[in-house]
């Protein structure tokens, strides 16, 4: 009978301190944020620090949720939540450059420009990261560039080789003539392809110019006039196709590397994460 | 007692009942199903339309027609590309015109001749084919994209 008795209490115990914690305290709400945070769940995290942040004021709470926007690149909420810490805070010289990285990741031109000669101007612990941010963007999307060396002064050594030769790259783009490449086409079928690099069908285009024209050649030595001009209008059709082509592969060439330009600085930009300090919130 | 039991054997039995009826209403998981195993090749959809749009549909869509229904369809997907040599034609006719879309092929046979550097050349398209899009040799600088050669883009 005690036994009986004991296990009721214990059934009934449970549930009644179960009911005693509060997992919706603030101090637990900020718990899961966090640990939903540093799981990369930033969504679901962002809710959780604003039901936060209607008890307590945490600017802390407020960048993380600007951060997590920043994070799953919605930079319209991002912007506006950075902007919305005020100056008396401590992360507010890190929310001014990471407003920086989502002007440039929003396509917002002049307002990146404007903030970031402010903040080079401003000398701030940042300054240099967005005279390096702003380097990389002139880079990707001016065509004016200021001198080499002057460019190159706030990178970092390994940095200053890489952005060297995105500069001269960028200087002197390896493109190839698209008049070069049909003249020589027409010259000697192929040669515009092997020319923009395309060897293969370059290779192809001379051996099936060549023996129709040499088809074409031997019916009419050899009187067969209607399957001469067959021929004719066969090697006559992959001729001019090839010039055409030719033409074509030079602007697929230039377009490559124009595309490979642009891929490498994005890649190096998000390696370098857009030049935002390093934080501790998941140690 | 006897009565209270009678009362439990009607209830399991209304019970058991219930159940294996509504069971039953779900007919369609066992009906006869003819299942076809033969894989879904979007690459072969032709789309064999006669309208005349222009003077050239008039020459180019017959033949084309005559070539899909009698040679192509017969022999079997053969053409590495998407879309296919001859969609190509019709294609780049209708985006550029006859004169530019003819070049265009012939300059597309040739690629199709060759078979050397396919792989590092081209996407891929679907499981086997390669990607080559009209858009790329219309030589309208803005409509080229350039899409990396290792990327598999989905049928």
């Amino acid at each position: 009978m005690s036994n009986k008795i004991f296990f009721l209490l214990v059934v009934i115990l449970f549930p009644i301190y179960g009911q005693q914690i509060d997992i919706h305290s603030p101090k637990n709400i900020k718990k899961f944020a966090d640990f939903l945070f540093c799981d990369k769940d930033y969504l679901r995290a962002i809710d959780e620090y604003k039901k936060y942040l209607q008890v307590v004021e945490d600017d802390t709470a407020n960048y993380k949720i600007a951060l997590g926007y920043s994070l799953i690149n919605d930079q319209s909420n991002a912007l506006q939540e950075f902007s919305s810490i005020n100056n008396s805070s401590a992360l507010y010289e890190q929310s001014r450059i990471e407003v920086l990285k989502s002007l440039s990741l929003s396509k917002s031109d002049s307002a990146f420009y404007l903030l970031a000669n402010n903040l080079i101007n401003s000398k701030s612990q940042f300054s240099n990261n967005a005279q390096r941010l702003l380097n990389t963007s002139i880079l990707l999307n001016e065509n004016e560039l200021p001198d080499k060396n002057k460019f190159l002064i706030p990178f970092e050594s390994d940095d200053k080789l890489l952005l060297g030769n995105y500069y001269d790259l960028k200087i002197n783009p390896p493109y190839k003539s698209e008049t070069v490449a049909g003249i020589l086409s027409a010259i000697i079928p192929g040669s515009g392809k092997i020319y923009t690099e395309d060897y293969g069908d370059g290779i192809t285009a001379f051996l099936l110019t060549g023996l129709f024209t040499y088809l074409a050649y031997t019916n009419f030595e050899n009187d067969h006039q209607t399957r001469g001009w067959i021929f004719i209008a066969l090697g006559a059709g992959f001729y001019t196709g090839n010039v055409y082509g030719s033409v074509a592969s030079a602007q697929i060439f230039n377009a490559k590397v124009n595309f490979n330009f642009e891929n490498g600085l994005k890649l190096f930009l998000e390696d370098k994460n857009y030049f935002t300090p390093a934080y501790d919130f998941c140690k | 007692m006897i009565i209270n039991k009678f009362i439990l054997v009607l209830i399991s039995l209304f019970i058991q009942l219930s159940i294996s009826v509504y069971s039953q209403t779900d007919w369609v998981r066992w009906e006869k199903s003819d299942p076809t195993y033969q894989k879904k090749d979007t690459h072969l959809n032709r789309d064999f339309d006669l309208s005349i749009q222009s003077v050239s549909d008039v020459i180019v869509k017959p033949l084309i027609n005559a070539y899909w229904f009698f040679v192509s369809d017969v022999d079997g997907a053969n053409c590495p590309f998407h879309p296919s040599c001859s969609s190509f034609l019709v294609q780049s006719i209708k985006e550029t015109n006859p004169f530019k879309g003819t070049l265009m092929f012939f300059d597309r046979f040739t690629r199709d001749t060759n078979v050397f550097g396919r792989l590092e050349h081209y996407p891929r398209y679907g499981t086997n084919h390669f990607y080559d899009p009209i858009s790329l040799y219309t030589l309208d600088k803005e409509k080229i994209k350039i899409i990396p050669t290792n990327t598999f883009i989905n049928e």
